[in-house]
């Protein structure tokens, strides 16, 4: 302890400017999480922490016979599994294609309409869903030319998730290839060279050199991307949802922040919240060793 | 060298394909556009597609008179503004100590923001925490939550420790502190990894959509993505209607109207971000 405080002393405006940056990470990253014990109570905002009855795993319990656990349950899967099979897919092939455009300016223009959607917030996406599909939307004036009946779609579970497979890829798609892109262009175009002469047309190329070339770019985003399996994106989901899909659209992150927040039921939503942190934490932590053994990159 | 006809058709089908889907990714917008310069009647009628019928600024002098809709468009404005600088400043303080050898606590530090990462606080008692900090109602929820982000603090750090060693021992025989070296030579130098970071930060405050609707319960303090939510939910979008008059406007176009109200700065500055967005996509992947 004398050796800090040595350093301290000599170094202290080191010590000065981390502080702000310190005291986030305490007051907002853990203390937080120490707050998850109330889901071993039976929390009151009165009586807080220190007061309020101790009720061990009565919480997880519940949760476990729970008919809505295993509905929200079954969504997240769903939805994880839709992100890490379509919608991680989708970016490779595009990014193969638009490698393939010679013409700069069409390239460019494909590029800037595939990014800008990131760039707009799930309000913006999920509100043009909604009205694109609104009794006088565009989808509903198409089917009327066609002399079929309006549908709301974002009101029918039958449509929830491919909805949110088609605003996902609608506003990360196109964003996703930038890193494919980066990588295309660091192959060696000797590669290619020597690929010509033996008179591989650009398909060929494609398929036996640019594809294999961007497995190992892939393998690395695909394991991170099964770490992040429980992340779906509050926002996106909860955007999306009308209490007409719960059903079929409620998952982990909008069924706590309803029951949590919205009703108030602290103790309960905390360890459903905690059984999903840590099947996340698992996830995350057994994915990213076998990326760094795939690859020798991970999230750390 | 000229190309085979296979080469050909290959190209034209993938620039095809291509050019369908630019279209696709673009046609929701130009629907927007389209309803929100419509008149009332071909919207009910479902004529408009993506060309307006009845060209009409109806909705947009409606709107545009909302002090409601221009106070959350204010909100959001100054919340992003002062927002990135703050999560800049703190950033590049807390990362420049990280990435000093003298600086003893540098590795428990950098432990425990990596750890955050990975380990993330349950929604309600994060909730609770917040609100105990007075933050429940209060426009500063918008901003503090994201004052430092432990990815953002990796990169900066990471910056930092290639920062050529000479430049900052000039400085230091010329008696320069701490403080003067962070300030007057490594962050002049830096504006580049500055530029990408706070493109994360403002697009993360400008776009944020969780914060507000866990915290801001008061109408008055919403952002305009909340305020552009409630909007498409509710129909608080639409006028009291008095008898008489009808207005060239309806419930659809109005909220077009705002949809694109939100999309216009965000396109309006997307040539500016351009240049730095791709290094920060790269940056970003990483983190999945």
């Amino acid at each position: 302890m004398g050796k800090l405080a040595f350093n301290m002393r000599k170094y202290w405006p080191l010590y000065v400017m981390a502080f702000p940056g310190t005291m986030f990470f305490i007051l907002f990253k853990y203390i937080p999480i120490g707050g998850s014990v109330i889901a071993f109570q039976d929390y009151s905002v009165f009586k807080g922490i220190t007061g309020s009855p101790w009720v061990g795993f009565k919480h997880f319990i519940y949760l476990l016979e729970y008919p809505d656990f295993y509905r929200v349950l079954r969504n997240t899967l769903i939805f994880g599994f839709l992100k890490v099979t379509i919608m991680f897919m989708v970016p490779l092939i595009l990014a193969l294609m638009i490698n393939e455009i010679r013409h700069s300016l069409l390239k460019k223009g494909i590029q800037t309409s595939l990014y800008i959607p990131h760039f707009l917030s799930w309000v913006i996406i999920a509100g043009i869903a909604f009205e694109m599909t609104s009794l006088s939307g565009l989808v509903n004036t198409i089917r009327d030319w066609f002399g079929l009946e309006p549908m709301l779609f974002m009101q029918m579970e039958s449509y929830f998730r491919p909805m949110y497979v088609l605003t996902g890829l609608w506003k990360d798609a196109g964003w996703g290839t930038i890193i494919y892109l980066a990588a295309i262009s660091s192959i060696d175009p000797e590669i290619y060279e020597s690929a010509v002469v033996d008179g591989a047309s650009r398909f060929k190329q494609m398929i036996h050199i640019t594809f294999p070339m961007l497995l190992s770019t892939a393998a690395i985003l695909f394991l991170l991307d099964i770490g992040n399996f429980m992340e779906l994106g509050f926002e996106h989901v909860y955007n999306l949802l009308t209490p007409m899909t719960y059903s079929v659209g409620d998952i982990f992150d909008t069924y706590v922040f309803r029951t949590g927040i919205q009703q108030a039921r602290y103790s309960f939503a905390t360890a459903v919240g905690m059984f999903q942190a840590v099947v996340g934490l698992t996830l995350v932590i057994v994915f990213n060793r076998l990326s760094r053994k795939v690859s020798g990159g991970g999230l750390w | 060298m000229s190309m085979s006809w296979n080469e050909k058709l290959f190209q034209v089908v993938i620039i095809t394909i291509l050019c369908l889907l630019s279209f696709v990714a673009i046609v929701p917008v130009l629907s927007v556009i389209a309803t929100s310069f419509s008149s009332r009647l071909p919207v009910d009628m479902n004529q408009v597609t993506i060309w307006p019928i009845g060209f009409t600024f109806a909705s947009w002098e409606y709107m545009i008179y909302r002090p409601d809709l221009w106070k959350s468009f204010g909100i959001t404005l100054v919340t992003t503004i002062v927002g990135t600088f703050l999560s800049l400043l703190i950033t590049a303080m807390m990362a420049y100590p990280l990435a000093k050898k003298e600086f003893m606590l540098g590795k428990v530090l950098m432990i425990a923001a990596v750890i955050t990462l990975v380990l993330k606080a349950p929604l309600v008692p994060y909730f609770l925490t917040l609100r105990g900090y007075g933050l429940y109602n209060n426009v500063l929820v918008l901003i503090f939550p994201h004052i430092l982000m432990a990815f953002n603090l990796i990169i900066m750090r990471t910056f930092f420790k290639q920062f050529p060693a000479e430049l900052e021992e000039a400085a230091v025989v010329e008696g320069c502190g701490y403080f003067r070296l962070l300030f007057k030579i490594v962050l002049p130098l830096s504006k580049a990894v500055l530029a990408t970071l706070g493109l994360f930060y403002g697009v993360l405050i400008w776009n944020q959509f969780q914060h507000p609707v866990m915290f801001l319960q008061n109408p008055d303090l919403f952002p305009l993505q909340l305020k552009i939510r409630q909007f498409i939910v509710d129909d608080s979008v639409m006028p009291d209607m008095n008898a008489g008059v009808l207005p060239n406007y309806n419930e659809y176009t109005l909220r077009a109207t705002t949809i694109l109200f939100a999309i216009v700065p965000v396109v309006a500055v997307y040539p500016y971000i351009q240049k730095y967005f791709v290094k920060g996509a790269l940056l970003g992947s990483v983190k999945g």
